[in-house]
Order: C-alpha cells, then structure tokens, then sequence
C-alpha cells in the first residue's frame, strides 16, 4: 500500500519533469528565434561617404530651408567641381522635375546620392557591436587603409534597421535604402481582400451547419470535409489559386471585364481569393464554436416568445457568438499574413516598387518581401530582411493579442 | 427585497381561524341559552339551541378538514403548524362544548313540564363564569395572548367550587325529600354540564398558550379537585 | 386549453402517451411525477417548443380555445405568441432589463411608439412584482440581477406579449425558497389573468401554489402517461391511484 504509493507519486514527478521540459524547449526556441532576429535588426555599420556634407555647406544641410539647398546645388553645378553633380547631370535633373518646384527632402535625396554618397560599407550584429567592438575596429581600419586619396574616413554609426525610413520607404536596389511600405501595404490589401470575402461566406456557413442543417449524412460529410480542410498544406491552396483564379477567371481577376486592360490575373483579387479558400475552414470551424457556445437557453427563451428562428439567430445567437467569432477571424488574419507559399504560386511580384491601388493591382507582401531578400548576396539585405521579420512578428503578436483580449471580454461578460 | 408573503396560507389561517370564532361565539350563546330556557322554562330556547348543535359539528368538520387540507399543501411550519393543530383541537373542543350545552337543552326538553326544584342562583352564576372563561379564551386565541390564557385558566377553580356547593346542596335536597330526587337529578346533571364546559374552556386555553408559545406541558398551578368528582 | 390523446414522440421513440387532460382557464395546473416521466415534454407541447426537435412530432390534438395547434395551417410562432413560456434556469437576454420586456413586444410590433412601450414594460414589470426592485435600473443588464429577480424578469418578459396561457417549466429549480415563495405568490395574482401550467419536481410546491394537478408516471416501455387528474387538495388529501399515493407520501419506488 504504502509503496504503491511511492511509486505513483515518483511517476507523477517523471511525468511532470516531461512537461516541463517540452515547455521548456519550446520556450528556449521560440527565445532563440526572437534573439536571432533582434540581433540582425540592429547593430553596428560602417559608413562611408565620398565627400563630407561640412565640405558642401558650414551649417548642417538638414538645418538650410529649400531656397537655401536650392541655391547650393545651382553653386555646385555652375563650379563645375564635383562629377557627382556637373552643370549637364543639373539641366538633366531639372528638366526632370524642376529644383524650384523639389521640396527640400527630394532635394536632400539629390545631394546624398549624387554628391555624399552615403553607403554602408559593412554592418556587424548585436552581439558583435556589444561584445566584439576589435572585431567593428578591425574592419574599420581596414577599410581606411583600402581607401582612395581624398575621401572621408569611414565612420562607425549603430543603425536600428527598424527605422522610419524602412517603413516609408520601397523596395530598391541599395538595403539600407529600401523598405517595407509596398509590402506593408500589399499585406493589407490583401488581409481586406480575404476577409471581405471570407467573413460573410464563413460565418454564413457556420450560421447555416449550427442553425439550420438538419443532422443527416450529407451535412456531416460537409462538416468532415471542413474540418479536414484546414489541415490541407497551404500550398496546394496555391496551386487551387493559380489555375482558377489567376489562370481559368484571368479576364474577371485582371480587371479586364471590367475594361481594364494591360493586367494579368497576378492581382490582389486573386490573392485574397485564394486566400479567403485557405482561411475560410478556420474561420467557420471557429464561428461553429462560437455559435454553439451560445446557450441553448437563450434560444429557447426567444422562441418562447415567439420569435421566429432568422429573428433568434439575428437578435441573440449572433451578438452572444460575436466575440468568438472575432477572435477566430483574427486569428485567422495572422495566418494569412503570415502565408507565403500561396502568395509565391499565385504571383505576388518579386520586386515592386509601386504601392497598390486596387483590387487588380499587382502586390507583394511581408513575407515575399522577407523571402527576397533572404535570398539577396548583400549582407545588409539580411539585416533588413531581419528588421521585416521583425515588424511581421510584432504584427501577428498582436493580432494575436487582440484575439486573447476578445476571448477573455466575452468570457466576462457570460 | 420585498417580503415574500404566502397568500393561500395566510387565507387558510384566516379562514380557520374565523371558523373557531364562530363555534366559540354559538358554544357561548348556547350555554347562556340553555341556562335561560332552563331558568325560564323556554322549551322554544331550548328547540335553538338543539339546531345549533348540528351546526357547531359541522363547523368542527369544516375545521378539522381545511386544517388537513392545508397541512397537506401548504407545509405550515413552525407557528403556523401549532395554529392550525391547535385550531384543529380546539375545534374538537368546542364540538364537545356545544353538545355540553345541547345536553342541558335536552333536560330543559325533558323537563319543561315540571316546576323547578329551586330558584336557580348558582347555576346562572356557573354559567356566566364559563361562557366568560370562554369569550376570554377565544380572546387570547385571536391575540396570542398567552398571559390572558392562563389567566383564564385559573377562573376554573371558582367553577369547581361553585360546582361542588351545589352538589352539596342537591344531596340534602334529595336525602330529605326523595320525590325531588329526578328534579334534583336534572339540576346537577345541568350543574355537571357547566363543570364540564369549563374544563374544556380551560383545554383551550392550553391550546392557546401552545399555538402562542409551543409549550404543550405548562406546570400546572395546581392539582384540579374535580379528578374524583367527574 | 384541451389536450385529447396528445402523444408525443421523439423519432419512433413514444415520450408521452395518450394524454387528456383539460387545463382549466385562470387555474394554475401542476404537473408532477418521477424524472423522466415526461412532464416536460407535455409541457412544452402545449407551445409547440418541441417543434424544435427535429425528430420530435405529436399526434393527437392540442386545442386552444377549441382550435388545433397542431393544424397544419396552424404557424408555431403564432402558438408561441399566445402560449409563453418561462424556463427552468432564468434566462434573460444579456441586454438591458428594459429590452428583456420590450423584445417579443417589438417582435410584434415593430414601430411601436416609445411611450407605450414604456408603459407596457412598466406594467409588464409590475405585474411580475418586480417594478420597485428595478425601475431605477432599467438600463442594467437583465443578467446583473439576483437569480430570482432574473425568474422574475422572464415572467414580466412573458407577459408582456400578452398571452393568453403561461407555461413554466420548473421555474423554481434553480431559486432559494424565499424567492420560490415570490414566484408561487406571484403565480396566484397572474392567476387572474393567465391560464397558467406549470411542472415541477417539487410535490409540495405543486401543493401549495397550484388548484389542480396533473399526475404523471412512466409505463414499463418508458413512455410518460398521466395516471391522475384532479383538484390539487384531492391528489395530495385523497388520491385515487395507489401510484400517486405512494409519489405523494414519498413511498415511490
């Protein structure tokens, strides 16, 4: 008796020694990934100029109004001394858009790529800026040494690659010039793209299994197959999204219908509807919760008071399965913000500097934008490719955080 | 919080309550009735209070049945159970009072014919006593007044007595004259009669201090005399 | 209303056989019996609220005032407007109490103007002795207040649609006595307006607060049927089915 129960209390400490340490695990990984993205979004870099901005003007060039850079750029173009910005690359310039009409950052923006050409010349870790600064100096003075006659010393500058220009800017060639606007923005239209299309239907059809379909063979095979269909792999998804939308409805998903032409059917319309496909399971099994968490007495109270059955659903099944469905909605946006498979099958443009002006434009999003420049030889691509991790992260805790706060209000409130 | 009420019960205690006055108010004008017929040799008084008889036991029916009724679909606890078992015993009470009282009619029918024995002094006297013993006990009974109920109580010893001198006084009636003997009998079963109807008044009384305090075993001041007589 | 040979089945599977049983207008009738003898389920055929059952049919006749609900020209939500219901566990709306009052009023009368509305909450209210508890408070949730009060809130709610029969199932179950004994005094004022049925599985409830009493038992191949019907003070004084003696002395079983 007595050692009976020694050995059950040993094997409950086992067991819980086993979860602990899966806890654990996952806890230490999921540490890992954030502290390898946070140790490439920021850190050290080396910047070098050709030409020191003191040398253009005495007073800091963010400090002169637009008359001012103005009458410094015609300077430098009449005197003719710098190649960046000769009195031919002027008239070039103006006839583009003409100075008097830039405002002072476009004009900025002139003067840093064609005079100062910042560049950064090599960017260095966290880890390395706070625990290996011979390693930052090393690099430093290798690279004075290497430089020509008359250039400026390289300088080392700590850059957070989260930045307001990251997400102000688009995609471009140079890294620490590009950012995540087009993508930020593609994401989202593609987000409002999939919800507008998946909410209705999906909670239509929840309302429609839980309410309405009377229990037979035909419903429970539906039912079966929607629950199998969230654990469909999201590329065949993708797949389902290329012949259909983007292949087979070509002429309605370009916009060439409607008498837009020049378009192929790699649109934000054919994202979101590929999309609404893959979230669609999530968001009905979810609004299914929700809507039989209502009580069945609130049901019965209704109809005894002769309601009919559209009214009880209108007036009480569906208010009391908001906040669930809600948070199955939002959970749902997380993973469809974070997809990419798909995205890449149906055609989100690899490079795109354009921001997206509506349903038939053409898009990127956040983690085709993480996934190019993954892929990108430059190693300040990797840093900013962190930074959007970074941002996409932050995104989804929060959508996720959104769906707790949701989950616990209705809680309360029943 | 508004105070929860039990209409249905209290109607029933009203009602049962109601129907025990009313016994007690025709047990009393029955007793003083026959006492009247029997001192002024009114056959006709006593013809009433014989019809009244009928309707007392049917009182006490009504009672007995209402109280039944009600502790089977009310579940009155507490005080309102003692009222209604006490009610329900009173009834039975009064009943036996009533047909005390009819027993003296009954002699006044019997006898109307005969000259009576005696001037009636006593007897009257008995009868005022108990039909005042039993105004007071159904006093108390509708104001829960224990006190006023063992007060009452107490009247019985001066019926006892007044009891035990008319005995004494109809023995030496008889023993000198035995042609008085059936008329003598008649008054001291009449004299028996109110004894008797006083020992009930005292018996609601105890009801009464039980309904109001829910002590059925009250110390008795002390022993009554009239164990040897009754 | 008149039940004549109401049967009630659940698939092929018969709940309540056979029942006649007349319920006496502006009387209270309780229906008692062992669990599962389908007490409930009669109940609730006489608003059609088993309808939402799928596999749940009736056969025989349910008549108010003489018609059939169970006609097939006969609209359940027309039933249920007519025949309220009050339920086991209080259940109002998670809306403010006003609106727990004026929803099956607005059900029916979509553009009823305020000031009636008002009135006819207020009335609701009163007559389900709840107006001085809340009428400060009509903005409050109507699952804010106490479990009586919320039993009470329903009736007000039923009422309000003005029925002409109230139904309650079990409407007690889930109260302490002294808001049991509201309901039961209440029940005897809405008495005068309403006829009312109620099932409970408390004999003495059905003693105290109702005039006749349904009784009810399950036959050996489980369906409910009513063994007794009659004034309450008989069934529970006088009863003349030995079953219904044993039930009501606690000798059952």
């Amino acid at each position: 008796m007595q050692s009976n129960i020694i050995s059950r209390k040993r094997n409950a400490k086992i067991g819980q020694a086993i979860m602990f340490a899966s806890t654990a695990f996952a806890l230490i990984a999921l540490v890992a990934l954030l502290l390898n993205v946070l140790n490439r979004s920021f850190g050290n870099v080396i910047v070098r100029r050709e030409i020191e901005p003191s040398v253009l003007s005495p007073t800091p060039l963010e400090q002169l109004s637009r008359d001012e850079l103005n009458a410094l750029v015609k300077r430098i173009a009449d005197s003719d001394d710098y190649d960046g910005l000769t009195r031919g690359a002027y008239r070039r310039l103006d006839s583009e858009k003409p100075f008097a009409e830039r405002s002072q950052a476009e004009i900025l923006t002139v003067i840093n790529e064609r005079l100062i050409k910042e560049e950064v010349v090599a960017s260095f870790t966290l880890w390395q800026t706070l625990f290996e600064p011979a390693s930052v100096n090393a690099e430093l003075a290798k690279l004075n040494n290497a430089r020509k006659a008359g250039m400026p010393e390289a300088r080392v500058e700590f850059r957070s690659w989260v930045n307001a220009r990251f997400f102000t800017q688009t995609m471009g060639s140079v890294a620490e010039l590009s950012g995540i606007r087009t993508a930020i923005l593609g994401s989202l239209a593609v987000i409002a793209m999939t919800m507008a299309i998946a909410l209705p239907i999906g909670v239509g059809a929840a309302i429609y299994l839980e309410e309405y379909a009377k229990k037979n063979r035909l419903n429970d095979l539906i039912q079966t197959n929607i629950t199998n269909l969230a654990g469909v792999p999201s590329i065949i998804y993708g797949m389902l999204g290329l012949f259909v939308f983007v292949r087979a409805l070509e002429s309605f998903t370009s916009g060439a219908v409607f008498g837009i032409a020049g378009n192929n059917g790699r649109t934000i319309l054919s994202a979101g509807l590929t999309m609404a496909l893959l979230v669609l399971p999530i968001i009905i099994i979810n609004a299914q919760e929700a809507i039989r968490a209502v009580p069945n007495s609130l049901r019965q109270a209704s109809y005894g008071l002769g309601a009919t059955q559209w009214e009880t659903i209108r007036d009480h099944v569906m208010p009391a399965a908001l906040p669930g469905i809600l948070t199955g909605t939002i959970l749902a946006m997380s993973r469809a913000m974070g997809e990419t498979a798909p995205m890449v099958v149906v055609g989100a443009s690899t490079f795109i500097v354009s921001d997206p002006t509506g349903p038939f434009s053409k898009f990127t999003t956040l983690p085709i934008q993480i996934y190019n420049w993954t892929a990108q030889p430059d190693e300040q691509f990797r840093n900013i490719a962190a930074a959007a991790i970074l941002v996409l992260l932050i995104i989804l805790l929060s959508l996720n955080m959104i769906a707790i706060l949701l989950r616990n209000k209705m809680r309360n409130t029943n | 919080m508004i105070p929860a009420k039990r209409p249905i019960l209290d109607q029933d205690l009203a009602l049962l309550q109601d129907n025990i006055l009313r016994m007690g108010s025709m047990v009393e004008s029955m007793t003083e009735k026959a006492v009247r017929a029997l001192k002024e040799r009114k056959v006709e008084l006593a013809r009433e209070v014989r019809a009244e008889e009928k309707v007392v036991d049917q009182l006490r029916l009504d009672v007995e049945e209402a109280g039944i009724r009600t502790i089977a679909t009310q579940q009155p606890l507490a005080s309102d159970l003692r009222k209604i078992i006490a009610a329900t015993h009173m009834a039975v009470e009064l009943e036996r009072m009533a047909d005390y009282a009819n027993g003296i009619a009954k002699i006044v029918i019997r006898s109307i014919d005969e000259p009576l024995l005696k001037p009636l002094i006593d007897i009257p006297r008995m009868q005022f006593i108990v039909c005042g013993m039993t105004h007071r006990a159904l006093d108390a009974y509708v104001k829960e007044d224990a006190n006023l109920a063992r007060a009452v109580q107490a009247e019985d010893d001066e019926v006892d007595e007044l009891y035990k001198q008319i005995l004494r006084e109809l023995v030496s009636y008889m023993s000198e004259d035995a042609r008085t003997i059936s008329r003598a009998m008649n008054l001291l079963f009449v004299a028996h009669n109110l004894e008797r109807l006083g020992d009930r008044a005292t018996n609601l009384c105890e009801r009464v201090v039980y309904a109001v305090t829910g002590q059925l075993h009250e110390p008795k001041p002390k022993k009554s005399s009239i164990a040897t007589l009754g | 209303m008149l039940a004549e040979n109401a049967s009630i089945f659940y698939g092929a599977f018969r709940a309540v056989a056979d029942v006649t049983l007349p319920v006496h207008e502006r009387q209270i009738t309780a229906i008692i019996g062992p669990s599962g003898c389908g007490k409930s389920t009669l109940l609730r055929a006489f608003n059609r609220m088993n309808d939402l059952v799928q596999s749940a049919r009736v056969e025989g006749k349910i008549l108010l005032d003489g018609d059939n609900i169970y006609a097939p020209d006969v609209d359940a939500v027309a039933v249920r407007r007519r025949v309220g219901m009050v339920f086991q566990r209080p259940n109002p709306f998670p809306k403010p109490i006003y609106d727990n009052v004026a929803y099956g009023v607005r059900l029916g009368n979509p553009r009823i103007p305020k000031p009636e509305l008002d009135a006819i909450v207020e009335q609701s209210l009163r007559g389900a002795a709840l107006w001085d508890e809340v009428k400060d408070k009509l903005k409050e949730s109507g699952t804010a207040l106490s479990g009586g009060q919320q039993q009470r809130l329903c009736i007000a709610r039923a009422i309000a649609v003005q029925p002409d029969v109230l139904l309650m199932d079990e409407p007690c179950s889930a109260l302490d006595p002294i808001a049991t004994i509201k309901i039961e005094e209440l029940m005897q004022t809405l008495k005068e307006r309403y006829t009312i049925m109620i099932v409970t599985h408390n004999m003495q409830q059905a003693a105290r607060a109702s005039d006749y009493t349904v009784m009810m038992m399950m036959r050996p191949d489980r369906a409910g049927e009513m063994i007794e019907f009659d004034q309450t003070e008989q069934i529970f004084t006088n009863p003349r089915d030995k079953r219904t003696e044993d039930y009501v002395s606690g000798r059952f079983g």
